[in-house]
């Protein structure tokens, strides 16, 4: 199809120009043959590179990505499959799962038939899948298309406008007004745009014609405001970059010192603690309930200076930093964030403080401090040596009742010393010391060193025992931690580019929505007054501002009746 | 009188003032053939006595706001309850800005049942000032939920211009497909919200009456380390069961017109904290709500938007369209700070990371999504009026899904307490 772009004002307009770039004649076909159809404003009519004559297969993708429809389209496939995520639980809040096989089973357990497609549908992770990425990635690049196609015509519509329009331009405008005039035509004129500029708008005058314009910036709203989502999805998909994101859990007992995996510090729970509202702080219908007011770990970082990776020697530690970490408040430290994500109330030993002694004599020898946790070998007990021999951190019998641990966590920890002092024979004495205060231990260790006895390992004149296990409901000579706190260890190097992308979206809307751009055109032919203005929203606050400026000038309009909408629809 | 009980007795003055100004906006719109004034007097007369009362009952809504805040130590914005009455006050405020932009006296006529109906929804709620749980205790709290709900309430502003636009623009003498379906839809509309106001109902005539009937459920968990824990609960019910817990023994259970056990239990899969007592209420809601539409249809003997759509003919359906689209573009800034950036800024600070998929948070991103494509569509031809209209309703509906029905149908961090 051949097109003149040539328009009758003498201006050479650019294949796919709407309106004239220069006085606004319609150059459409279409736009030419009803005239009294409202004409469409959109980038003032200026030709975009999505609207070229024959479009190349680059051109093609080009005119996908710039389309709004298929914007939309991206936007609510997008909209659906978030609002699809929701139905059940995702994936990724169950942290206590890792095997495929374990999720189908729970999705299967806990919402039957419909769990099943749900999760065979890839639906419990969908905010991971391929295709939701990808849906970000097609919003992303459609963002920059759409801006680059638009941001330059528009820029150029915006900076070089002339100021008499064709008489076609100004009559198909949202809001007009015509009619004659009496009187000094030029005086009029500068009277309109002297009004206008007390509402703030800019004004240029060219003989018998005026154009008033203002909060122009506005228009560079949307844009500004893309550039923000584009910057903020950039840095989302960089949280993928390994090295920029790092996001685990740790649990710690009292008292527990560990690294953090995959980095060069320690972290220690020094003392966990937890609060409780008194029902006296409580609603009535709560009363009774226990209500958490605030689950605190108090924690100390520390870097590892030398021997790290060495696993013959201890690492050196230096303390960093120390924070008493809570929800909404975490412990920060050179992009490291710690926070606190959650509690169990676990009582686990750390160590006992048992006292040697002689049952026959009734003398206590002495007393010393056995860990739970990599307990010492030796100890010295006033005369005598203690030599840890055998450890079972969770004792329990095997099917041939020999002894073994069922886990390495001190559940149930059973000691096995060889003692040797003054008066035992020279490879020393056998005893088996439970820490647990309980019966059932108690029991086992006094069957166990009776058979020692029976053996001949032992005299069964010596006992490890904790003196005064409870002191006023407490234990005493024990140290165990009540609490183990889950911490989540994160960094996130992409943060400050979120935050900045948000920050520069939200400039971006402020501008286009809490300021409009206006114009208003006016040219005079022959005594007859033709008046146009148009604004990409809020016409209302157009019309009244060309009301107030007419009836100022002595053309008493209300404002409704410039609507030219209402005629074109 | 101590200031907590001073802040509920405010909260009943605002809540009769804007029942004293809906009435007044409704004789505004439907009595204007009763006075042998002019029309337009008539309408400008009511309007501005309907929005008088609305601006004192706002200013006694504030007082409640915050001599309960003083009272209670914490923004009142943290537990249903409080987050609705809140959002009751901040559409009073979107409406009154609205309002004195366009000085269109009848949009009160809708903004203020919406109103009037949200606060009502939060007495059903516990309403006692509750502690601060740790994730909540933090001032971003009351950044981030007052601006999303502001945002949400000039939605809601959007969401009530776009309704009388439809019954303004809907015409019940077409007779063909496109026609009816339209008929059909405003209707529909109507009639949920009537269901609304039919749960509302229930609710407080059986609260009224002191009905209660309570079960034991047995519930098992599975902690996340495998063991099943069973436990068993007291599930209480203010509407008499229809539909029982799954799973559950009756403990007390008054007889109410003939109905003295549940007529069946609620499914297994809705195992979910309270489900049955949800579903119990949702029946309830349909059968009041319907037997209050039927009475109105009696009354009208005609469909209802068919017996508002006489009053609203003198105002142009293009002014409401411009109401409806202007609201939302001035709540679009304001819910994307608060109930995205402010958002992701406090889940950061609490939670440990800006965004995590929690079903609320999706939540606010689809109402997001979908009013920006609300706002692309309208850059479009042909998506102008009617249309547009819908979309501004159906996204209301979004943000109410995101508001209520996350919480009673997802459970997530955001929970509160349900119904
Ligand atoms: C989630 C992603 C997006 C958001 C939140 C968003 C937001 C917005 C907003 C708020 C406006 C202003 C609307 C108005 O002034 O009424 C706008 C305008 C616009 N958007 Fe988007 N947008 C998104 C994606 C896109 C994409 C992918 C395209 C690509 C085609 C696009 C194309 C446009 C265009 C062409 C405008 C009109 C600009 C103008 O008035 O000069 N948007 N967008």
């Amino acid at each position: 199809m051949f097109q003149n772009t040539k328009c009758e004002c003498g201006h050479q307009n650019p294949v796919g120009t709407v309106l004239c770039e220069s006085c606004g004649k319609p150059l459409d076909e279409e736009l030419l043959t009803d005239e009294s159809a409202l004409l469409e404003m959109r980038y003032d009519g200026v030709a975009r590179r999505s609207q070229k004559a024959n479009p190349h297969p680059i051109d093609r993708i080009w005119n996908f990505f710039s389309s709004v429809k298929i914007a939309v389209y991206l936007i609510i496939i997008t909209l659906v499959g978030a609002a699809l995520g929701t139905i059940f639980q995702q994936e990724n809040t169950l942290i206590n799962m890792t095997e495929s096989s374990e999720f189908a089973a729970y999705y299967k357990e806990k919402y039957g038939t419909a769990g099943v497609i749900y999760h065979a549908l890839g639906l419990s992770r969908t905010y991971e899948s391929w295709w939701f990425i990808l849906l970000l990635v097609m919003i992303g690049t459609s963002l920059v298309v759409c801006s680059l196609d638009r941001v330059l015509p528009l820029y150029r519509a915006l900076s070089k406008q002339q100021i008499r329009k064709h008489l076609q331009f100004i009559n198909r405008q949202q809001v007009v007004y015509a009619g004659p005039l009496k009187g000094d035509q030029e005086a009029w004129i500068t009277e309109l745009g002297k009004q206008l500029k007390r509402k703030h708008y800019r004004v240029w005058q060219e003989d018998g014609a005026l154009l008033a314009e203002k909060n122009r910036f506005s228009r560079w709203g949307p844009y500004i405001n893309h550039i923000g989502l584009i910057i903020f999805l950039l840095a989302v998909l960089g949280r993928g970059i390994p090295a920029w994101h790092m996001d685990q859990y740790l649990s710690l007992y009292e008292g527990e010192t560990r690294q953090i995996p995959g980095t060069n510090y320690y972290i220690k729970n020094d003392k966990f603690t937890v609060d409780y509202y008194t029902d006296a702080e409580l609603a009535n219908n709560q009363k009774g309930t226990k209500v958490v007011k605030l689950y605190e770990t108090k924690a100390r970082l520390y870097a590892c200076t030398e021997s790290c990776d060495d696993p013959l020697n201890e690492p050196v530690l230096k303390e960093v930093v120390q924070h008493d970490i809570h929800v909404n408040s975490a412990l920060s430290y050179k992009g490291l964030q710690i926070y606190q994500n959650s509690f169990q109330q676990r009582v686990r030993f750390i160590s006992v403080h048992p006292t040697l002694t002689n049952k026959e004599t009734g003398v206590q020898i002495g007393d010393f401090d056995l860990l739970m946790d990599n307990p010492a070998e030796k100890y010295d007990v006033g005369q005598y040596k203690l030599a840890l021999i055998d450890y079972y951190p969770d004792f329990d019998l095997d099917e041939q009742k020999r002894p073994m641990t069922k886990t390495r966590e001190p559940n149930n920890p059973a000691f096995v010393f060889q003692i040797k002092g003054p008066d035992t024979p020279a490879d020393g004495e056998i005893y088996i010391y439970f820490a647990m205060p309980n019966e059932k231990s108690k029991v086992y260790e006094k069957l166990l060193n009776d058979s020692f006895k029976q053996r001949g390992d032992s005299s069964g004149r010596f006992a490890v025992s904790v003196e005064n296990p409870v002191v006023d409901g407490k234990m005493n000579n024990i140290k165990y931690s009540e609490y183990t706190t889950f911490l989540n260890i994160r960094v996130d190097k992409a943060m400050p580019y979120i935050w900045f992308g948000a920050a520069i979206s939200m400039i971006g809307l402020i501008m286009g929505f809490y300021w409009q751009h206006r114009r208003i055109w006016l040219r005079i032919d022959d005594g007859q007054l033709s008046l146009g203005g148009h604004t990409n929203k809020n016409s209302f606050g157009l019309r009244a501002d060309v009301a107030w400026a007419l009836g100022r000038t002595g053309i008493e309009v209300s404002p409704k009746s410039l609507d030219n909408r209402r005629n074109g629809r | 009188m101590n200031w907590l009980d001073f802040s509920s007795n405010s909260f009943i003055v605002a809540f009769y003032l804007y029942c004293a100004s809906f009435i007044s906006f409704a004789i505004a719109v439907a009595g204007k053939r009763w006075s042998n004034r002019k029309a337009e007097d008539h309408t400008s007369r009511w309007g501005k006595i309907g929005f008088g009362l609305a601006a004192i009952g706002w200013l006694a809504h504030l007082t409640f706001f915050f001599t309960r805040w003083y009272g209670g130590g914490h923004i009142p914005t943290s537990n249903m309850y409080e987050f609705m009455t809140f959002l009751g006050m901040a559409i009073m405020f979107a409406f009154i800005i609205v309002h004195l932009i366009y000085r269109n006296m009848l949009l009160g006529a809708f903004a203020l049942p919406l109103v009037i109906i949200i606060i009502a929804y939060a007495s059903v709620f516990p309403s006692e000032v509750q502690p601060l749980i740790p994730a909540l205790n933090n001032y971003w709290l009351k950044i981030h939920v007052t601006t999303a709900a502001t945002g949400e309430a000039f939605f809601a502003v959007g969401f009530a211009a776009a309704l009388m636009q439809l019954i303004r623009v809907v015409d019940f003498s077409r007779k063909d497909k496109v026609g009816k379906r339209a008929q059909f839809w405003t209707e529909f509309s109507l009639y949920v919200i009537i269901v609304l106001i039919g749960f509302l109902v229930a609710v407080f005539a059986f609260r009224g009456a002191g009905y209660e009937a309570t079960f034991s459920q047995e519930k098992v968990t599975i902690a996340d380390d495998g063991t099943a824990t069973s436990e068993v609960k007291e599930v209480k019910y203010g509407l008499p069961p229809i539909v029982a817990p799954y799973n559950s023994d009756i403990v007390e259970f008054q007889s109410f017109i003939g109905l003295d056990k549940p007529l069946f239990d609620a499914p297994s899969w809705m195992n979910g904290v309270n489900a049955g007592r949800k579903l119990n209420t949702i029946i309830w809601s349909v059968i009041s709500g319907s037997l209050l539409y039927g009475l109105l249809r009696l009354l009208a003997r005609k469909p209802l938007a068919a017996a508002i759509h006489p009053h609203l003919t003198d105002i142009d359906a293009e002014d409401l369209e411009e109401i409806s689209y202007r609201a939302i573009a001035i709540g679009f800034p304001v819910f994307t700070l608060g109930a995205l950036i402010f958002a992701m800024i406090w889940a950061q600070i609490a939670w440990s990371r800006f965004w995590g998929w929690d079903p609320k948070e999706v939540w606010a991103l689809v109402t997001f999504l979908f009013y920006s494509a609300y706002l692309h569509l309208r850059l479009s031809r042909g998506w102008q009026g009617t249309r547009s209209a819908w979309l501004a309703v159906i996204g209301f509906l979004v943000v109410m899904f995101t508001l209520v029905g996350v919480n009673l149908v997802i459970a997530g961090l955001h929970s509160y307490a349900g119904v």
